[in-house]
């Protein structure tokens, strides 16, 4: 049950058209991991803490280093050298009282994925590299929880929403890893991608709308268009190639 | 018959900054070949050493996944072919 506070504070969206009260309830029952607490989880966990979601577990091993602050916007100039995740849950808990915040530094690696991510509901890749990005999809089919993919690169995005077991995951479609370079990036580029991510993400909690699954949607910031480009299950896919839905 | 690859931006530096080119081909391989052909710089950026595609480029026929087999899949007049890469930043 919603208390006033949260029906006045919910209020803008309880009144949308199939999301009620019984959507705020739904946001305040889910539990969200976000993986990375940099771009992409900056703008797509402000956005979940606004809507109410009542767990948010942010996991980063960074510390905030002063090249972040063009884009990382839960950090700010006096939280250059501190650990990310408290930044993070600094301002999360500032924006939102109600909610919690589980604030994890951790890297994470093989060993504990699965631990990180478990007993979640939805699982956000807001990483900054292939390889984790490939760990969390494995870890989020072996778990049954859908995974909201997002990478940027410069003006540039990429999302996709995979529903393990039922439609195209990372692995289906990536097959390869990228050369590691310092990536170049406008801010501006994961604050789009990261609020489609959080936009997914409520929407599959609450049950509206139609999910990105099975459409790569790739984001031209320099042209401003977005492309939508469709994706197949892959029989043979390392990751998910066993499951059936 | 002529068949338009579309080039994403961090591409388009190798091809003269067109972001289309026409091209001729029965199949995908044979269209960046003809590619290849007007801007040679592009081949690195699609191509391995071993003449195929790497890893982390998607290929995609009118908005469709060509995977797997990209390169002999059929060409048709009026196709688009999109070349995607694999992105990582966040």
């Amino acid at each position: 049950m919603l208390n006033e506070y949260e029906r006045e504070r919910y209020d803008r969206q309880i009144i949308m058209r199939g999301f009620g009260e019984e959507g705020q309830e739904k946001l305040k029952r889910a539990k969200v991991v976000v993986a990375g607490g940099g771009g992409l989880g900056s703008p797509s966990s402000i956005y979940l803490a606004a809507a109410g979601v009542g767990t948010i577990r942010i996991i980063d091993h960074d510390k905030v280093e002063l090249s972040n602050l063009n884009r990382q916007v839960l950090h700010w100039d006096k939280d250059v050298g501190s650990n990310k995740v408290d930044s993070a849950a600094e301002k999360l808990r500032q924006l939102n009282k109600e909610i919690k915040i589980e604030a994890i530094e951790e890297t994470i690696d093989e060993n504990n994925v699965s631990q990180l991510v478990g007993g979640f509901d939805v699982i956000l890749d807001a990483m900054d590299n292939l390889e984790t990005r490939y760990l969390l999809n494995r870890a989020a089919i072996e778990h049954n929880t859908p995974f909201i993919h997002g990478a940027i690169y410069g003006l540039e995005g990429r999302a996709m929403t995979v529903i393990p077991g039922e439609t195209a995951c990372l692995r289906c479609i990536y097959r390869g890893l990228i050369p590691k370079e310092k990536f170049p990036v406008l801010g501006v580029a994961p604050a789009v991608i990261g609020c489609i991510q959080a936009t997914e993400a409520i929407k599959y909690i609450v049950g509206i709308g139609r999910l990105l699954t099975d459409r790569l949607l790739v984001y031209d910031g320099l042209n401003m268009k977005f492309s939508e480009f469709s994706v197949k299950r892959d029989p043979d896919c390392e990751h998910c190639g066993n499951q059936s839905a | 018959m002529s068949i338009e690859i579309v080039i994403p931006s961090y591409l388009q530096p190798y091809t003269d900054n067109r972001d289309t080119v026409e091209v001729k081909g029965n199949t995908i391989g044979e269209c960046f070949d003809s590619l290849i052909e007007q801007h040679p710089g592009i081949e690195k950026m699609l191509f391995d050493k071993n003449g195929r595609l790497h890893s982390y480029v998607g290929t995609y026929i009118n908005k469709e996944d060509a995977y797997p087999d990209a390169l002999t899949k059929k060409a048709r007049d009026g196709d688009e072919v999109h070349v995607i890469y694999i992105i990582g930043g966040g």
